[in-house]
């Protein structure tokens, strides 16, 4: 035993880095700071690293094309049928579809997925009551005609293709596994306990290991019915440092890291072995004002504030490989999106922004608090805003705080400015409008949390109004300029001043090959180590 | 003398009130601590602006869902209910449900504890065997260059940044010499092999008999643990220079020397000896601190341990795992402190 310690210690510590000189060619390594999981419900899962981990275990009925994220792609369901009314899609499922317990996947499976997301009422039931899906509908709503033929009926002719973005794509359409859940559900929980630590879906890979904090294993599913994965297996490795991320990636140690800071990234940029990737978030970094007080009632004041902001300077600096600016309510790549040079109308102009608050009343400026979170740039972009607010007498009091704690404060209401983002999982105008231009009831009582407008008391009935009659129009090139102007009038009375849109970023090894990715998906099964 | 006579004696029976009395005291006095902790714990954790429901309901939930759970979770009740209702379960350890890992919170803590227990002992192992000969030496040769060295050393190793040297540690040892392994507590090619049976992975390793993985994890556990040893052995060093001045200028090492004994003897039979009580506090409160949880040293190593831990629970809002995690803190250190009045208790006669 003795002999054998020695030898251990020894050969560790002295071959290290030969040990670790490379991942094994089937084996992706990813180095991603995993602290954010904490659920593999997809009734229940609400930020973006278990969405890109779940997404590549459970297939939804069909799924967001990689090669363009405005069209989806068959999945789960072979092809789908739509009622010339508009209400009633039918999907028809892929027969060979067999859970990694052996049980088959029936439409009864889809139809008991999609129920128990609105039994469960998690924020992601919003993904189905967006579109008019409700619980007491829950029996008629969802029906499986027959073993592989699954039926989705809608209350109004919302647009197709937005269904299937906005629900059929998404996780709450994850199908997943009734006969084997039924068994594990405690006190009614639909088995959202056991799915905490545990998935039980049919996918590419199936997910083997989850040490919170530490290490995330998915492997290949082998009975899959769609194509073999290229890759037999992906392990996330916790790194929540991105100077370790860029070590552990330097040393060949892990093959692709997706938290690098943008000093890190500048560094690497150009580095034999190492490229860059990138791809734009439907995602918007902006700040938020409470409409409820007088001086941010004022459209001026906010519009003023679009104007104190250096977006080119930013983007070159601070948000390097971290966003590119954006002044419109809908992100680059969606729907109905105004084109870039129309989308980023506004640029740093003190005087300007000075004139509006005069107009408004505010010339000799005034006080307020500014909360941001904990994002790498939210402070340096912060304290940009504040300079330049200090030059026309607005002083701005930044409080840094965590993101939960801030998050909390402007659902309460309790705020004068905020610096945040919001993310939409729809690549369709309505995604974004649905919630930062449209306020169904402002009163303190409706306690609409969910839409930030309310947040911010900002109500606009006109607006609501706008949004709900770009949604249903038939005629395309109608309903596009309806968009337009709906944008260019929430950019000029909106509540918010949206300043970028942020990008996904990874820094990857030079063999790494097909590494395939949108703003919404990451498609694990297309990389391959060459 | 019988046992039994002896036990009927006054002076035994006296002697056994005495020590029943002060052992009640003890007892006392550590449950109205750990009260206290209960209370501030529960207390802080219910004034933080940090809504629980939000983190497991998420930001798009209904209002509905949302009074819904504040229901299941007895939030809606009376504070002083929340809080009976929370001293009963944590004294039977359940801290309920983690927000950040879907698991118990003691399952949680079970986990992350001995990666942290691993490393905290190593340090303390490496900061004791070389803090203390270094303060012994500091304090024979005071004044010299040798103890101004001691003294600069151990300032370095007080005020660095745990971040820092960690970080420039991993780019000189890991990517530069290649001597030492990589963030993490196990390389990815053992992770399906070791067989986890006590959460220590050194042990585990040894007792599969794989001695590659006990190298592994040895290689990678060496650089965060001397990260740590280097600030726990300035402040043993710097408390052992202090003690042993203090000791070194007593008659009795003065009569020690005038008879003729040698400086070593001197110093490690007759002034050691009587700074042990003193230097044993200092361990204890030293291995408390580690195993509070070195935070910055653990995220920078991407170390899964308690600290990390803690700290991801405050910043999601779980408070479940803060209230447990800050409570097994306090345990820790009452227990050390317990500890300690027990080792004084025995090797120091005036406090008897």
């Amino acid at each position: 035993m003795k002999d054998g310690l020695i030898t251990g210690v020894v050969a560790g510590a002295l071959t290290a880095s030969a040990a670790w000189a490379d991942t094994p060619p089937d084996t992706m390594v990813m180095a991603y700071n995993i602290d954010a999981i904490s659920t593999f419900d997809p009734a229940q899962i609400g930020e973006v690293v278990t969405n890109e981990i779940i997404l590549n275990t459970c297939d939804s009925l069909v799924e967001i094309d990689p090669a363009d994220e405005s069209q989806v792609r068959p999945r789960l369901a072979d092809s789908w049928e739509v009622s010339d009314d508009g209400l009633v899609i039918t999907f028809n499922l892929n027969p060979d579809a067999v859970f990694p317990s052996g049980n088959p996947v029936t439409a009864t499976d889809t139809v008991w997925s999609m129920q128990r997301v609105l039994e469960l009422g998690f924020g992601n039931s919003a993904s189905l009551t967006d579109y008019g899906f409700t619980l007491e509908a829950n029996d008629t709503q969802f029906v499986a005609i027959d073993d592989h033929t699954f039926q989705m009926t809608l209350s109004k002719p919302y647009p197709t293709a937005l269904i299937m973005q906005a629900v059929a794509a998404n996780r709450v359409a994850n199908t997943l596994d009734r006969v084997y859940l039924e068994d594990k559900a405690v006190d009614g929980d639909y088995a959202n306990g056991y799915l905490t630590t545990n998935t039980a879906c049919v996918g590419p890979y199936k997910l083997v290991r989850w040490n919170a904090g530490e290490v995330v294993i998915l492997e290949a599913n082998e009975n899959y019915y769609g194509p073999a994965p290229a890759t037999k297996r992906w392990l996330m490795r916790h790194v929540p440092e991105a100077g370790a991320q860029r070590l552990l990636l330097e040393q060949g140690d892990v093959d692709i890291a997706r938290d690098l800071g943008s000093e890190d990234i500048r560094d690497m940029t150009g580095t034999d072995g190492l490229e860059f990737v990138s791809a734009r978030k439907h995602q918007l970094l902006y700040m938020g004002f409470d409409s409820g007080q007088e001086r941010f009632a004022d459209d001026r004041v906010r519009l003023a504030f679009k104007y104190l902001i250096n977006y080119d300077a930013l983007a070159e600096t601070v948000m390097a490989f971290d966003g590119v600016p954006r002044n419109s309510v809908v992100p680059i790549g969606a729907y109905g999106a105004l084109d870039e040079e129309e989308g980023q109308p506004f640029s740093l102009d003190l005087d300007k922004a000075r004139e509006l608050l005069a107009e408004a009343g505010y010339a000799d400026g005034f006080e307020a608090r500014l909360f941001i979170g904990s994002a790498p740039y939210s402070a340096a972009v912060a304290q940009h805003v504040q300079a330049n607010a200090a030059e026309i007498g607005v002083t701005l009091n930044i409080e840094q705080m965590a993101n939960a704690q801030l998050f909390s404060a402007f659902r309460g209401r309790d705020f004068d400015t905020v610096m945040l983002g919001w993310s939409t999982s729809v690549p369709h105008a309505h995604g974004m409008l649905s919630r930062h231009a449209v306020n169904p009831d402002n009163s303190e009582e409706a306690k609409l949390t969910m839409f930030p407008t309310w947040r911010a008391q900002w109500f606009r009935p006109e607006f609501n109004e706008k949004v709900e009659a770009a949604l249903f129009e038939q005629d395309v090139e109608k309903q596009l300029q309806m968009y337009r102007e709906l944008q260019m009038d929430h950019m000029n009375q909106g509540p918010f001043a949206y300043m970028f849109q942020t990008l996904n970023k990874a820094m990857i090894r030079d063999d790494v090959e097909g590494f395939s990715w949108n703003a919404f998906r990451v498609y694990y099964s297309d990389a391959v180590k060459g | 003398m019988a046992l039994a006579e002896t036990l009927a004696t006054p002076e035994f029976k006296r002697r056994a009130l005495s020590g029943a009395a002060a052992a009640g005291r003890l007892l006392i006095s550590v449950f109205v601590t750990i009260l206290g902790l209960l209370a501030l714990t529960f207390f802080i954790g219910r004034m933080l602006p940090l809504d629980p429901v939000v983190v497991i309901l998420g930001d798009d939930a209904s209002q509905e869902s949302i009074d819904k759970l504040v229901a299941k979770l007895g939030l809606d009740q009376p504070l002083y209910i929340q809080f009976a209702t929370y001293v009963r379960d944590a004294l039977t350890f359940d801290f309920g449900v983690s927000l950040t890992s879907g698991r118990p919170v003691i399952e949680d803590i079970a986990r992350v504890f001995p990666a942290t227990v691993e490393l905290a002992t190593i340090s303390l192992v490496f900061g004791v065997l070389i803090g203390v000969p270094l303060g012994v030496l500091a304090a024979a040769r005071a004044g010299t260059w040798v103890d101004h060295t001691i003294r600069i050393v151990g300032l370095v190793g007080y005020s660095a940044p745990n971040f820092w040297l960690g970080l420039m540690g991993l780019v000189l040892f890991y990517a530069t010499l290649g001597w030492v392994g990589g963030p993490g507590r196990i390389d990815f090619v053992f992770q399906y092999d070791l067989e986890i049976w006590s959460g220590f992975y050194l042990i585990d390793a040894a007792r599969m008999g794989r001695w590659d993985i006990f190298g592994d994890v040895f290689s990678r556990i060496v650089l965060p643990a001397s990260i740590l040893a280097y600030g726990a052995l300035a402040y043993i060093a710097r408390m052992t220079r202090s003690f042993m001045l203090e000791q070194l200028g007593q008659e009795y090492v003065t009569a020690a020397r005038v008879k003729g004994a040698s400086e070593a003897r001197v110093i490690w039979r007759h002034a050691f000896p009587n700074i042990a009580v003193q230097l044993a506090t200092v361990i204890a409160l030293s291995y408390a601190f580690l195993l509070e949880g070195a935070v910055l040293t653990e995220t920078v190593f991407a170390w899964p341990g308690f600290g990390r831990y803690l700290t991801t629970a405050l910043l999601r809002a779980d408070m479940n795992a803060v209230l447990g995690c800050t409570l097994i803190v306090g345990l820790i250190f009452i227990g050390l402190n317990l500890l300690t009045d027990v080792f004084y208790r025995v090797f120091d006669p005036r406090t008897r």
